[in-house]
């Protein structure tokens, strides 16, 4: 188990590398180059030395290798991502604000989502081929079908303008709001656990189906186990795996799905600002932000791993 | 993706099953392509969203010329009513900007299924070369080949292709080139699943030992035995370009002016929702969802019908 847990990190480390060397590449193949950026930021009515200035303070001016070696120093050894071309700020701070709110709006809708999804799951494995599965199914199939920016205008079209009339997240946020005064996060938090929801239930059914046929189900229920001790210790203990590694790959959908929530919504979380920075042409901030979300992604399958070994014995002791 | 386990050629036992007196008597044989568009034809379901896609098709691109509606002059479009809502005149009433909803999901409709189309065929073309290859040569090209993928997958999507959207001016080759290349990695992964598992098999392995050449092997064997999962892989791969196109144009980064494309159409629609100008929203959103059910459809019957197991021999 540690020296595949070691492998699968060291691994981990060489993709993260890959990919800061080859967002750290992309500028490079603007059209027109580097020298192009300073033009689409300042305008093209910009005088030379105003051009030149900006070149030097992003330091444009230096070769490749220079510049990919200051970056990764500045990333690994002063935990700095660059500076914004627009407002300047490091990218870093700008992460900083916004983090927090995507973290709270995915966490909330994350924990709803394993709360609601996984019972569901388990229900509907049990109570195979009834009308309680199929409606849940058919249900469950519109979501998972559903692009996501639509599921959020069509939420808002009938609950903030339709038969209710919820309030939206209002333009300015503090982390904590959604905590002091939820009211308006309904709708965001609702509409990213159902795009979630789908997906992870319809993985948790086919477990618990596969797990139900086992022997070893046969005999709790031979030895007199009563359905609710056989669906819940020995049924969802063993569907549980496979979800685990669900669950690490998932991260990044969940990632990509708040972007479009919050832009939706206007949510200003980390998603907003991406959308918001790739508008305004400011690559470092989107840069940063990319890179961020895959180390969360790589962090999550490293953590999926860690987790399986913790509940499945059989990988700890086999290492694989 | 399911059809990875199963093997693209049938197990032994199930080749003569078929097999009564009357088929082993005739000698004409039905060539393949005509026993798969059966399987395909009696999905009722597939025949639908094919009648469906034909109709949508048709309408995007010979609708305009029945009912032509300015379009791209956007000077002249704001000199009628905004925000009209359906009549005799308008069928689906007026957007924001003053366009005819109807000439503009047509419109729209063009980029958005042209752009798809093309842009899902890259995906699929680039993800069966690297993903043959990757899995054909095997060895240390392919562990290279996959660490390389492995860091593609692992930045999510959307942001790759936001990062991408920022960096490149957008216009509607820049878009289709896009989607184009972050789309196929996950392709990628499945062809290589086939090649990988094809080239264990037996009849691989003969040719092989008879001296055959990569190339050949890779063209005759590897390529024909997983033709399933190419095609099925291609109609999801169109399916999901048209969804991600969608998708930012929704972002407000797709196609720019004087094209547009249902995303593009939904994000300014959306700004009226307040207002209850259904018929800027649903139309529009109906049309492109059924859009994406259908291709989905398709390439679920299309699977069905290159699975070898189906054909009569």
């Amino acid at each position: 188990m540690g020296a595949y847990l070691i492998r699968r990190f060291l691994q981990s480390i060489l993709v993260f590398f890959l990919v800061l060397i080859f967002t750290f590449s992309l500028p490079y193949f603007e059209p027109g180059g580097l020298n192009a950026i300073a033009i689409d930021i300042l305008g093209n009515h910009a005088p030379p030395a105003t051009i030149h200035a900006f070149n030097v303070t992003n330091g444009f001016t230096e070769n490749y290798f220079v510049r990919l070696w200051q970056y990764v120093d500045g990333l690994i050894f002063h935990g700095s991502l660059g500076y914004s071309y627009k407002t300047s700020q490091p990218v870093w701070t700008i992460i900083g604000i916004y983090v927090p709110r995507t973290i709270w709006l995915a966490l909330i809708s994350l924990v709803l989502t394993i709360v609601i999804a996984l019972p569901l799951g388990l229900i509907q494995a049990a109570r195979r081929n009834t009308f309680l599965d199929y409606s849940a199914t058919s249900v469950l199939f519109i979501m998972y079908g559903i692009p996501a920016f639509l599921l959020c205008l069509l939420l808002q079209s009938f609950f903030s303008y339709g038969i209710t009339h919820l309030p939206l997240p209002p333009t300015s946020i503090n982390a904590f709001q959604i905590f002091t005064d939820p009211v308006p996060f309904i709708l965001p938090v609702a509409s990213l656990t159902l795009l979630s929801l789908a997906f992870l239930s319809r993985f948790m059914r086919s477990a618990v189906l596969d797990v139900l046929v086992q022997d070893y189900i046969r005999t709790a229920k031979a030895k007199g186990c009563s359905e609710l001790r056989v669906l819940a210790r020995h049924a969802f203990r063993n569907a549980i795996g496979p979800i685990i590694i669900i669950l690490g790959v998932f991260l990044p959908g969940l990632l990509g799905g708040a972007l479009i929530i919050e832009y939706s919504f206007n949510y200003q979380g980390l998603g907003y600002e991406t959308v918001a920075s790739a508008l305004n042409l400011d690559t470092p901030t989107v840069l940063g932000i990319t890179l961020l979300v895959t180390i969360f992604t790589l962090l999550g399958n490293l953590l999926a791993d860690i987790m399986l070994g913790v509940v499945n014995p059989r990988v700890r002791v086999e290492g694989k | 993706m399911s059809g990875l386990g199963d093997l693209p050629f049938p197990p032994a036992d199930t080749l003569t099953l078929e097999t009564s007196d009357e088929s082993t008597q005739s000698t004409a044989v039905i060539p393949m392509w005509r026993q798969r568009l059966r399987i395909f034809r009696q999905n009722k379901l597939a025949m639908a969203s094919a009648g469906y896609l034909v109709f949508i098709v048709l309408l995007c691109f010979l609708g305009p010329r029945i009912h032509p509606t300015n379009q791209t002059n956007q000077a002249q479009a704001l000199l009628q009513t905004i925000n009209a809502a359906p009549s005799a005149h308008d069928w689906l009433g007026t957007d924001i900007s003053g366009y005819d909803v109807l000439g503009r999901i047509m419109y729209g409709g063009e980029y958005s299924l042209t752009l798809g189309a093309v842009a899902g065929l890259i995906t699929i073309v680039v993800g069966t070369l690297y993903g043959m290859v990757a899995g054909f040569v095997g060895g240390i090209t392919d562990s290279i080949l996959m660490r390389l993928l492995d860091a593609f997958l692992s930045i999510p999507l959307l942001f790759l292709l936001i990062t991408l959207v920022t960096i490149f001016p957008p216009s509607t080759a820049v878009i289709i080139t896009i989607i184009g290349v972050t789309g196929w990695f996950a392709n990628a992964r499945i062809i290589r699943g086939d090649a990988l598992l094809i080239r264990k098999l037996e009849y691989t392995q003969a040719a092989q030992a008879m001296g055959a050449s990569r190339w050949h092997i890779i063209r005759r064997h590897v390529f024909p035995n997983s033709m399933s999962n190419i095609v099925t892989v291609a109609t999801f791969s169109v399916a999901d370009a048209i969804l991600f196109l969608t998708t930012l144009g929704y972002l407000g980064l797709g196609i720019p002016l004087p094209g547009t494309d249902w995303g593009t159409m939904l994000s300014n629609s959306s700004q009226n929702l307040a207002n209850g100008f259904w018929w800027q929203i649903y139309p529009t959103a109906i049309i492109f969802i059924l859009v994406i059910v259908a291709i989905t459809y398709i390439g679920e019957a299309l699977r069905d019908a290159f699975e070898v197991r189906l054909l009569e021999r």
